[in-house]
Formats: C-alpha cells, structure tokens, sequence
C-alpha cells in the first residue's frame, strides 16, 4: 500500500498495528457493520497511523482489495491520513488532537443514553503536545466516562526527533493518572499482554475512564525502520520495498499482524 | 432579544430531550431559566473550547443535537479547525451561539470582541449563519434553526436597542426580509444590531428602501438582486469587518449578478484602540449617525459625477 502509493507516515502505522489487531480480534463489537448504531467506537485520533487500520478494514471486507491497491492514487477515496467518510473510520484525525474530544463526547452521549457500547481512542504520544488532549482528559474524568479507554501509541518518536528531545512528556503514565485515569503501561506488541490488560482494565470497578500507555516501537516489524525516524517521512524504494517485505514475511505470524502492510500491493 | 433567546431555548429543549447545551463556563444569568427547567440538559465542560467543540461531535454523532454557547470571539475562531474537521465536513446538526458578537464588550477590548467571526465561517463548507436583529427575529432565527439538522452559527450582537419589526417575521435560509420599500435611488441592507442605525439613516433619505439580512448564508443572490435592481445605490451596514461580511457577501452577488455602486459600511478592517461605552467604541470605528451619514454623501455623490 505505501509503496503503491508513494507515501509516508510508514512508520506511525508499524507501531500500532498489534493494538489495531487486538481490538478488532477480540473487544470491538462492531455489529453488522460501520455504521451500526449500536457498535462499539475506534478512533484512531493520529490519523498519520491510518494504513494499518486501512488493512484491518479490508479484512473485515469493508475495504476492497481494489481500494487498497489504489490507495493515494488519482480520484480514490483511501487518503493518507484519516477521514471520517471512510467506512470504519470514526473521525477526521489528520489534525492531531481533534479524534479524543470527538471520542469523549461519544462516549459521554453513549453514557447519557445508558447506553453499554464502548469507546476506545488511539492517540500518539507525539499527539500528546496537543493542548486538546489535555482537555478532554479533564472532561473524561469530571464526567466519569468509565465506558473510554485511551491507548496511547507511546513509539517515544514524533516528526523531528525523540519524544524526549522535542517535547519531553516525562512519564504519561503519572500525567494520565493524575488526570483521574486508571493507567496500566504495557509493551504495545504483545499481543497478549494487550488483550488481558484491556480486558482487565473493564473488569475494574474504577469509575472513570482508562487508560493504556502502550510502549511500541516505530517501524515495528522491519529493522531498519525500527528506532529510525527517518521512516516517519520517508518513502519506500523498490529496493527498500522488498527488504520489508522479506522481513516481514519471515517475521513469526503469531506476534506480528494479522495483515502486513505492503503485502497488498 | 436575550429573553427571546433563552426562552426559545427552554421551549426547543423542553419539547426534545436530545438538545443539550453545551457552555464554555460562559452565560452566567442567560441560562437560569434553562438550568432550572432543564438542569440535566445542561452541560458545562469548563474553560476548554477546543475539547467542547470536539464534544459537541460526538454528541452529535450518536444522536445528541448540541447547543454550544460561547462568546463570539472564542467560538468561531479560537475553535475554527475543530468546526471545520469535526462538525462541518459531516455536517452534523449543531447550534453554535456566539453572544457579544461586534464591539458589545466595549470595554473589554480587543480579546473580548469579535468583527471576522461571518467571515471566517462564510468560507466553511455546510456552514450557515444567522444575525438577527431583535428579538421578533432571534425568536424566528431560533425555530429555523432548530428545524434545521445541519451545522448553524447563530450571531447574538448587541441586544438592547429595541424591536425593528411589528411582528414576528417569517424567515427562510437565504431571503433578505423588507423593513420599507421605496422607489428612490437608495437601497440599504443591514445585519444584526445595525439594522438600528440602517432605520435612521434610511429617514435621512427619503424614498430609500430598507431590508434586513437575517440569513447571511446562504443568501440568496435572487433574493438580493431583487432588492437591489430598482435602486441606484447599495448600503450595507455591519457591526463586522467590511471583508468578508454582509457587505463582501453582498459585493460577490452583485458583481457577478446584477453590478451597482455598493458603500460597505462596518469596521475597517482595524482593531479597536481605545475603550469606552458601546456608543463610544461605534464612533471610534465610524458607525455613528455622523460619520456614515457622511460616508454615504460623499459615496453618493461620487458615484452620481461619474455617471
């Protein structure tokens, strides 16, 4: 798909493809389909990370293979970052900071409504320089809304440089519990881990809203994307494009996706 | 025109429990009927704009039809992105009340007032916007708004200056409502609080036909040439930037549709400087009887040497 497409962010989608993977294996309820009003909410609110939920999209068949070989190309509706009028997408989030409010007003309205369907919403920890995160923190907390889970890609990379050395968040385990959350930090590619902490996390009497500070690793799955942020904005070479490819193909199917982007196109 | 409004809300709220107001930690007094008729529908999500925007979508999204009040200078434009992306591309139903619209904080000064808030939501896609300008027209301006499930920015300006109409008018998206007709070379078309000063100044020219412009979009070029066409000169008159307000959105009709000498009259395209009484602060930007008066003169008189 990003080779097809010529396209970046390749890296931002790597990190989250086991949480993407969990979630729609085991906890979504997504109903009879996209626009099910019972359904549980995905907000993906770091829209860069879109192609790896683009191919959970078309295993759930509500993407075609036509649509994801065409990604980015002329006249298609599959854009680089994510939007709302794609079916299994939630939100406009190409913008950071705009998908949790939009989740936590979900979340409340389903809550007002007495409502059991959940939201979960994926935010970067790059995403987290948003003062907009913040404040729909406060307001998930104030209002109790025990039916959100935030899971936050924590890759520790963002556009320029290391979370550290851009804009230093120090531990958002303790910003987020501070904020009111109940907080569990896990390694994000553990597949396992994810779906006890996630199942765990809702089995908890706690009455406000959840959290998960997922430790990822950008460009998990190939290893010279891996810790290399180049690969938030580079493109793949056809040379480069086979490397992943082998590696990916090697890579043991039990801990990695269930899809492997690139393998579409 | 505020009663008009909080009483317009109670009713809309009263009769369809989805409608929830949504508040900045804004309204202090505004909302004490609604918090005491409708206290569950009531929801004040604290000084965060942006996240209340955000709020108001996924409200919307499962069902909710959101009222989010703020003042005019925070909503639209400390939280333009957040209407764009989240409300306007999916067009989902909300009311945004921008109250305080125009220089009514007059002693406030420049954080407090808005003259750019029709002109930055003029150019969003699905967006509509309303200015009333009394309380027969909030009153109108609320109903049609609420029977209309898309997203609409209800301009709330300086509300005391007394009824324009008799009755309550009948307003549709996009007409020009008449205040008097005439058959002198004048037309003026006015917005929101202006409509005041429009009605002086309209006496000052005998013969001039008046029109007020609750809907400023859509407006309707139909319904502005015809107002228009029979005159020889174009008024407009706005508590707003003269870009991209009534006046713009009438020049972009009229140029393309049906071309006439317009005077935009409205604020210059300037901050205030100074602070002062509401009266004050008008005449600072040119908005008094004096001073358009004499724009108008000098524009008229202009106009008629080149013909």
């Amino acid at each position: 798909m990003a080779y097809q497409g010529s396209t970046v962010h390749i890296a931002c989608a790597f990190s989250l493809v086991e949480i993407l993977a969990v979630l729609y294996r085991q906890h979504l309820k997504l109903g009879f389909g996209p626009k099910d009003p019972q359904r549980d909410y995905l907000i993906l609110s770091k829209g860069h990370g879109v192609m790896a939920q683009y191919a959970c999209l078309h295993e759930l068949g509500w993407l075609s293979e036509k649509q994801i070989k065409n990604y980015c190309s002329e006249a298609t509706e599959l854009k680089g970052l994510a939007e709302a009028s794609v079916p299994g997408l939630e939100v406009n989030s190409g913008s950071l900071g705009h998908g949790l409010s939009v989740g936590t007003g979900l979340a409340y309205g389903l809550l007002r409504l007495g409502s059991k369907q959940r939201v979960y919403a994926i935010v970067g920890d790059g995403e987290c320089n948003e003062g907009a995160i913040w404040e729909a923190l406060l307001f998930a907390a104030h209002f109790r809304l025990a039916n959100l889970l935030v899971i936050v890609d924590a890759n520790g990379y963002q556009a320029m440089g290391s979370t550290a050395e851009v804009m230093n968040m120090a531990s958002l385990e303790n910003k987020f519990a501070a904020f009111g959350f109940e907080v569990r930090t896990i390694d994000g590619h553990d597949e396992a881990l994810l779906d006890r902490t996630i199942t765990n996390l809702w089995a908890s009497s706690f009455a406000g809203p959840r959290a998960i500070i997922a430790r990822t690793v950008k460009g998990k799955g190939v290893s010279f994307m891996e810790g290399s942020n180049l690969w938030h904005y580079t493109r793949l070479t056809e040379k480069t494009y086979q490397a992943a490819l082998s590696e990916l193909s090697q890579s043991d199917t039990s801990t990695s996706a269930p899809v492997e982007p690139g393998v579409d196109s | 025109m505020r009663a008009a409004f909080s009483k317009a809300l109670v009713a809309a709220a009263q009769a369809n429990e989805r409608i929830l107001l949504l508040t900045g930690d804004h309204g202090y007094a505004l909302f004490d009927e609604f918090r005491d008729l409708c206290p569950k529908q009531y929801v004040n999500g604290g000084i965060a704009e942006q996240n209340l925007v955000g709020v108001a979508a996924g409200l919307a999204k499962c069902g909710f039809y959101p009222v989010v009040y703020a003042l005019s200078s925070f909503i639209p434009v400390r939280v333009l992105e957040q209407i764009k992306l989240d409300l306007c591309s999916e067009e989902l139903p909300v009311l945004f009340i921008g109250d305080g619209a125009g220089v009514v904080y007059s002693t406030l000064g420049i954080s407090h007032q808005s003259t750019e808030d029709i002109a930055v939501l003029r150019a969003l896609p699905h967006m509509r916007i309303l200015s009333p300008a009394d309380h027969y027209e909030m009153k109108a301006a609320m109903e049609l708004a609420f029977q209309t499930p898309a997203p609409v920015y209800l301009r709330m300006g300086k509300s005391d200056l007394g009824s324009i109409h008799a009755t309550q008018p009948r307003l549709e998206w996009g007409r020009l409502l008449p205040i008097h007709s005439g058959n002198g070379d004048v037309v003026f078309i006015a917005t929101g609080p202006l409509l005041n000063l429009a009605v002086t100044l309209a006496r000052e020219w005998p013969g001039s036909a008046l029109w007020s412009a609750p809907s400023l979009k859509p407006l309707q070029p139909e319904s502005v040439v015809a107002a228009c066409k029979q005159h020889r000169y174009v008024i407009t008159l706005e508590e707003h930037n003269i870009i991209g307000g009534l006046g713009g959105a009438v020049a972009e009709i009229l140029s393309q549709e049906h071309p006439l000498p317009l005077c935009r009259l409205g604020v210059s395209d300037r901050f205030s400087e100074l602070c002062g009484s509401y009266s004050y602060l008008m005449k600072e930007h040119g908005l008094d009887v004096e001073s358009t008066r004499t724009k108008i003169a000098a524009f008229i008189q202009k106009h008629s040497f080149s013909k």
